[in-house]
């Protein structure tokens, strides 16, 4: 493998999010609520893209300067990247390293598909239940359609 | 088993037993001594947002017949909704009102769920768009039920648009919580039965023993079937007016190709019928359409005194 010059610095305290599929990270960020994580905390969120991978060719990654993120907070990001792992650094030392589980239900972060759901007229926040993970299907909780593939769009948050 | 309190927003919340329990208090409630004032202290808010006729009216007959009262608004162009006013708020304004129980009907999927948590009070879901609608489902086993003596084993064919009838889809995955059964969905191609159902009717052929086909002609199953259940092809959901009229005469049952039903064939539909039905067949043994329709009035007073607290 080439000797690539450019890496994230390592952080001291803070949440590395590894081995997600090229070009997802942005998704994920929009998903977790990096944005607003930044703006509220301050802290440094850095995004990787295109990183050398052994076992994904190119890769991305997320550092994020904050622990606040739980493990269940964080099992979103298996709907998008279902081999990423998570590490968690306190204080300079590795103190959990996990992979991501595929909830069982998701909250608002998901569009219902279905353009005559009431969540769709009104201000009724989503809620999904993972009625399938290969391929990964969810049903809406309230007009329980049930939708898999490029129907699942993830709702846009600054 | 205890239905005090409880929403009823959709088939897929309750299980074979419930529904089982469900059907068997019918009888209670019919014969029941004080039947007139089982809910003589009891309000029921009909929250109406699209018209309806039986569904509105049997409800309103059977709060009365159970000596209950009636309040709430059956056009939602002369409430506040009409001001913007959220579905959510205006459910939570009836909930603070004293009503016992809330009746809902809605043009949108998932807006009887919704009111269901706004509401304190238990909520029925009286149809939500193409969504779910209980308490048809309930009157279509009960009618089942009442007529085969069963649920289990029987042998149905679904005839019409079976793709946007929400009555076939939810009667059809309420089927599939029992063993056996034979199902038999008979559309046009264009008006096929959804992927999604068919799914989970193979995957209940492992589970539960059912079997199902898709099938084109009417006339190739009446002489199988317990019950013959037609839908009305929805003009509204065809953009070829042509194509509507060519697939409502395909569709169409007549009194004459019942010569090779069994005895205990019943004709079911969830009405209003359109032409699916010729006239002739109203007169034959097999027609339980009417009936089917009174079912649901005795389906609906059996769910308000369970959910009112009145039998148990």
């Amino acid at each position: 493998m080439k000797d690539r010059p450019i890496t994230i610095a390592k952080i001291d305290s803070g949440i590395v999010i590894d081995h997600i599929p090229a070009g997802k990270a942005f998704l994920i960020s929009q998903v977790l609520g990096l944005n607003a994580l930044a703006r509220k905390t301050g802290d440094i969120i850095a995004i990787g893209i295109n990183f050398e991978s052994q076992s994904l060719n190119k890769k991305d990654i997320i550092k994020v300067e904050n622990l606040s993120l739980t493990r269940n907070m964080l099992n979103v990001v298996a709907l998008i990247a279902p081999m990423a792992t998570v590490t968690r650094i306190e204080n300079g030392k590795v103190t959990e390293k996990h992979k991501v589980d595929v909830p069982d239900s998701v909250g608002d972060i998901v569009v219902c598909p279905d353009r005559f759901c009431i969540t769709n007229h009104e201000q009724v926040p989503c809620k999904f239940v993972i009625v399938g993970k290969d391929p990964l299907t969810m049903r809406c909780h309230y007009c329980e359609t049930e939708f898999f593939g490029p129907l699942i769009k993830y709702k846009e948050k600054n | 088993m205890n239905f005090q309190g409880r929403d009823i927003i959709s088939m897929n919340d309750l299980t074979r037993e419930e529904i089982n329990y469900i059907l068997s208090r019918v009888p209670e409630v019919q014969n029941h001594p004080n039947k007139a004032s089982l809910c003589n202290d009891k309000v029921s808010a009909m929250l109406f947002f699209e018209p309806s006729t039986r569904t509105r009216t049997s409800f309103e007959v059977a709060m009365r017949n159970l000596g209950g009262k009636i309040g709430g608004f059956y056009d939602a162009n002369i409430t506040s909704v009409v001001k913007e006013e959220s579905l959510w708020d205006t459910v939570k304004m009836h909930d603070g009102y004293g009503f016992d129980v809330i009746v809902i009907r809605h043009p949108l999927k998932g807006a009887a769920r919704v009111a269901a948590e706004a509401a304190d009070i238990p909520v029925i879901n009286a149809g939500d768009g193409p969504n779910q609608h209980p308490t048809q489902t309930l009157l279509d086993l009960y009618s089942i039920r009442e007529t085969q003596g069963r649920l289990d084993g029987i042998s149905i064919a679904m005839v019409g648009d079976l793709a946007n009838g929400r009555t076939v889809h939810s009667l059809t995955e309420a089927l599939l919580k029992y063993e056996n059964c034979r199902l038999i969905f008979i559309s046009p191609r264009d008006l096929a039965m959804p992927r999604s159902i068919i799914d989970k009717c193979a995957r209940a052929s492992i589970d539960r023993g059912v079997t199902f086909v898709e099938a084109g002609r009417i006339e190739d199953h009446i002489g199988q079937v317990d019950v013959l259940y037609m839908t009305r092809i929805q003009m509204e959901r065809l953009q070829e007016r042509a194509l509507a009229e060519k697939f409502r005469s395909i569709y169409r049952l007549e009194a004459g190709m019942l010569s090779d039903a069994k005895p205990n064939m019943k004709i079911m539909h969830p009405l209003p019928r359109v032409t699916e039905i010729a006239q002739d067949v109203d007169e034959t043994p097999y027609a339980y359409y009417f009936q089917q329709a009174r079912n649901g009035l005795l389906v609906r007073e059996t769910l308000l005194a369970l959910i009112l607290g009145a039998i148990t």
